[in-house]
């Protein structure tokens, strides 16, 4: 018997991801490819560029409401974001803020699937990721912000504090959501205190599960568009509020390494 | 310590039985009694052959074992033929070889698998076959339920397999394809749910899978209609290798599962297919596919003039290049320019004709003239995939059963327990 | 470094559309495929893996004399093997049809 198996968002790439969760027919992209708003980076540094600098930028419905739906795509360069891409992202929560001051309100989804700053360009990528983390804040004062971690990269870096500036984030089992990527981790404190090649485990201290247990996620869904989308229409429709973690459910930092693991689930 | 030739693992074994006797085996168990007697679980593999052709040749015998029982859970080695039990500090570890995950399947897979599936498995009625491990064999796998099932090809082809316990081939078994399963060795992850399938499977009373690679390799080469499998290297008339310059692979089961054994005599629809003699006395042959892409990944043609394996084996001073399989065994090969079914093929220069005209840009393909590739087709000796109805439109990822690991945990009802570098949730 | 090379074909017919396939992920490629006013095809080809000029001439030679379309092609490659340029020039050509 096949079983349910869900439409997933996943397996989409970002333009994909987009077109689904806009409502059917409403998907209409803003430089789009053929803008070919590439890094003027890359090249000089041997990298193949991309049209589009890896992020989509959509207009359409969202429940019947004006929506923009901003893609991050995770396949080119891990989705780490340059000074095209986060040009793109910041630009477009500035036209939502300001639309919004005029009385025209408009749904932003940030469906990030991202490594954080593109080491390529360094400074410039720092510096768009800022001006990004300072439109969401903007755009937060008037609605509520939803990102959506349900890629296969995750989201790290500078992006991770993106999304915890967001009013709701919408997770998957599959997400991934960090600072430091698990190599960086690894590499810093050493395999014995953090195997990245222990995937359970990276999924354990960082995965849509654990993010959800910890409050910074708000929704755990099924990697399968209709509940994907319920949950992004929920979180327009509910309105809440930013809510600044006081109290994460962290385990005290000050236990031994046994301890603190297990605090995780996760037997030593 | 010298060097010789690169076996076969049937071949191997014989060669204990004759020439090659081991004077001491080192074997490894999961449980072992008081009386020696080995329980080796899932992965029974070739230990009973190595133990009973050392045992009864006045060798030793010695069993390195995770844990000593009162009762081992099934006898696979009787106590009589070991002498030495180890119980291990350290249990023996099984890599996942065979478990492909199906993120990794890429649209040209896709394309070459619905080209196997339409042009050869459905063309020639193909039910008893083994598939070489590769993520272009999984991705047949994990078409048969969507695109082989639009087809009607359920029950038809794909019934019974000589395979490990692959987890891309859980949803062809959960979708009724499926009638059997006997395997070479076990597969990390697939435990429970091979333990479930005991219609599918050879398990024994206890639950647990008995593979044995002497006789599974003997049952993929004598009784399967049909041998897939891939390769590094191809010269113009279909003699292959993975033996190339700068990296010796061994060559698996495939030289004993990709040649034509004249010992059969048991007909298939399949097997007559191969022959267009009508004489009162002939024999079918066993299908053959080598399924490759043009170039590697590195950038490297796959058909070249002169396999590697030929100055490899004259550096190492082997009295035969080292070939993994024999073009004049090989009846279909298939890139993803389309399929070249050299049984056909009337004499040697039409063979490499039909095959450079499936060899894309390599210098093997350039070298193909297209007024000839023009009449190779029309005579049915070259398909390309509009000449097998095949649309590369639709050769894309939608058409897998399942695209993720997750996915076929979720086939299997949730008895798969994939190991952990497969796992991407917590 | 990158490498950039350039072709340019005759052509006896149209598209459509234009069309965008691909992506710029190890081992694969973007394609930007365009009408062109004028009756040849040119193509730009952007990319990483370097020294495969020949290769590159012979996929789109077979391609362009299947398809002799009249089309501005763009493709920025990261070490896609002539199966998956083939694969994406059929599938952008599916798309501005």
């Amino acid at each position: 018997m096949t079983p349910h198996i869900g439409d997933s968002y996943a397996e989409r790439d970002a333009r994909e991801r987009a077109r689904a969760l806009l409502d059917p027919g409403t998907f209409r992209e803003l430089l789009d490819p053929f803008a070919r708003m590439r890094s003027p980076y890359l090249a000089a540094q041997g990298v193949v560029s991309q049209s589009d600098d890896g992020v989509v930028v959509a207009r359409g419905t969202l429940g019947g409401v004006r929506a923009c739906v901003i893609a991050t795509d995770g396949r080119f360069l891990g989705g780490a974001v340059g000074e095209i891409g986060g040009a793109k992202i910041a630009a477009s929560l500035e036209l939502a803020r300001r639309d919004a001051e005029r009385g025209m309100p408009m749904r932003v989804v940030l469906a990030l699937d991202t490594g954080g700053i593109r080491l390529q360009e360094a400074n410039l990528g720092l510096l768009a990721i800022a001006e990004i983390c300072d439109a969401v804040v903007a755009l937060r004062a008037h609605q509520p912000v939803v990102a959506v971690i349900a890629g296969r990269v995750g989201v790290y870096g500078g992006m991770s504090i993106v999304t915890a500036l967001c009013n709701d984030v919408i997770v998957t089992e599959g997400a991934r959501i960090g600072l430091n990527g698990p190599d960086v981790v690894e590499t810093e404190a050493g395999a014995d205190e953090f195997d990245a090649s222990d995937r359970p485990l990276v999924w354990k201290v960082t995965g849509g599960r654990r993010r959800f247990a910890q409050g910074h996620a708000t929704a755990l869904v099924a990697d399968d568009m209709p509940d994907i989308r319920a949950a992004v229409e929920d979180a327009f429709v509910r309105n809440r509020p930013f809510v600044a973690i006081e109290r994460p459910e962290f385990p005290d930092p000050g236990l031994e390494r046994e301890a603190f693991l297990r605090a995780y689930g996760i037997t030593p | 310590m010298r060097i010789g030739a690169i076996h076969t693992y049937l071949e191997l074994f014989a060669r204990y039985f004759v020439d090659l006797t081991p004077d001491i085996a080192l074997v490894a168990a999961d449980e072992a009694d008081a009386s020696g007697n080995l329980y080796t679980g899932a992965n029974t593999e070739e230990t009973p052959t190595i133990v009973e052709a050392t045992a009864f040749r006045n060798g030793v015998v010695i069993a390195q074992v995770n844990r000593i029982v009162d009762r081992v859970t099934r006898v696979d080695v009787p106590g009589d033929w070991v002498d030495l039990v180890v119980v291990a500090d350290r249990p023996y570890e099984i890599e996942p070889l065979f478990t492909r995950d199906p993120e990794q399947i890429d649209d040209v897979q896709i394309l070459m698998a619905m080209m196997v599936v339409r042009g050869i498995y459905e063309r020639h009625r193909v039910r008893t076959l083994n598939h070489g491990i590769g993520f272009d064999t999984a991705a047949i796998e994990l078409i048969l339920p969507t695109y082989g099932e639009r087809l009607g090809l359920r029950g038809e082809i794909c019934t019974n397999w000589v395979l490990n316990p692959h987890p891309t081939l859980i949803p062809a078994i959960e979708s009724g394809w499926v009638q059997s399963v006997h395997s070479f060795g076990g597969e990390l992850g697939m435990e429970r749910y091979v333990a479930a399938r005991p219609d599918i499977f050879f398990t024994g009373r206890d639950g647990s899978l008995r593979s044995n690679r002497a006789l599974s390799q003997n049952a993929g080469m004598y009784a399967t209609d049909l041998f897939i499998g891939s390769t590094l290297q191809m010269d113009p008339d279909a003699n292959s290798s993975t033996a190339t310059l700068g990296r010796i692979a061994g060559f698996g089961g495939a030289p004993n599962l990709g040649n034509d054994p004249r010992g059969r005599r048991h007909p298939s629809q399949a097997w007559l297919e191969m022959t267009s003699s009508t004489h009162e006395i002939r024999r079918g042959r066993k299908i053959v596919v080598q399924l490759v892409e043009t170039f590697r990944e590195s950038g490297v043609p796959t058909f070249v003039e002169h396999l590697d394996a030929v100055e490899l084996g004259r550096m190492a001073g082997f009295p035969i290049a080292p070939v993994m399989i024999y073009g004049d065994d090989v009846t279909h090969v298939v890139t993803e320019e389309g399929i070249a079914y050299l049984y056909k093929a009337r004499d040697v220069d039409e063979r490499r004709a039909a095959l450079a005209a499936i060899a894309g840009v390599t210098p093997v393909g350039l070298l193909a003239d297209s007024t000839r590739t023009q009449e190779l087709r029309r005579d049915g000796i070259v398909a390309f995939p509009e000449d097998l109805g095949v649309a590369r439109s639709e050769a894309n990822r939608a058409l897998l059963a399942a695209r993720s690991i997750r996915d076929l945990v979720t086939w299997s009802g949730g008895l798969y327990e994939p190991p952990k570098r497969f796992r991407s949730w917590g | 470094m990158i490498e950039t090379l350039t072709f340019t074909y005759p052509a006896s017919s149209q598209v459509e559309r234009r069309a965008h396939v691909g992506v710029v992920a190890s081992g694969n490629c973007e394609l930007l495929l365009e009408p062109h006013s004028e009756q040849h095809a040119s193509v730009v080809v952007r990319t990483s893996a370097g020294g495969y000029g020949a290769t590159w001439g012979a996929v789109l030679d077979r391609f362009f004399a299947r398809h002799p379309v009249a089309v501005r092609l763009e493709i920025d490659d990261f070490g896609a093997t002539p199966a998956v340029v083939a694969m994406r020039l059929e599938q952008a050509l599916e798309q501005a049809r």
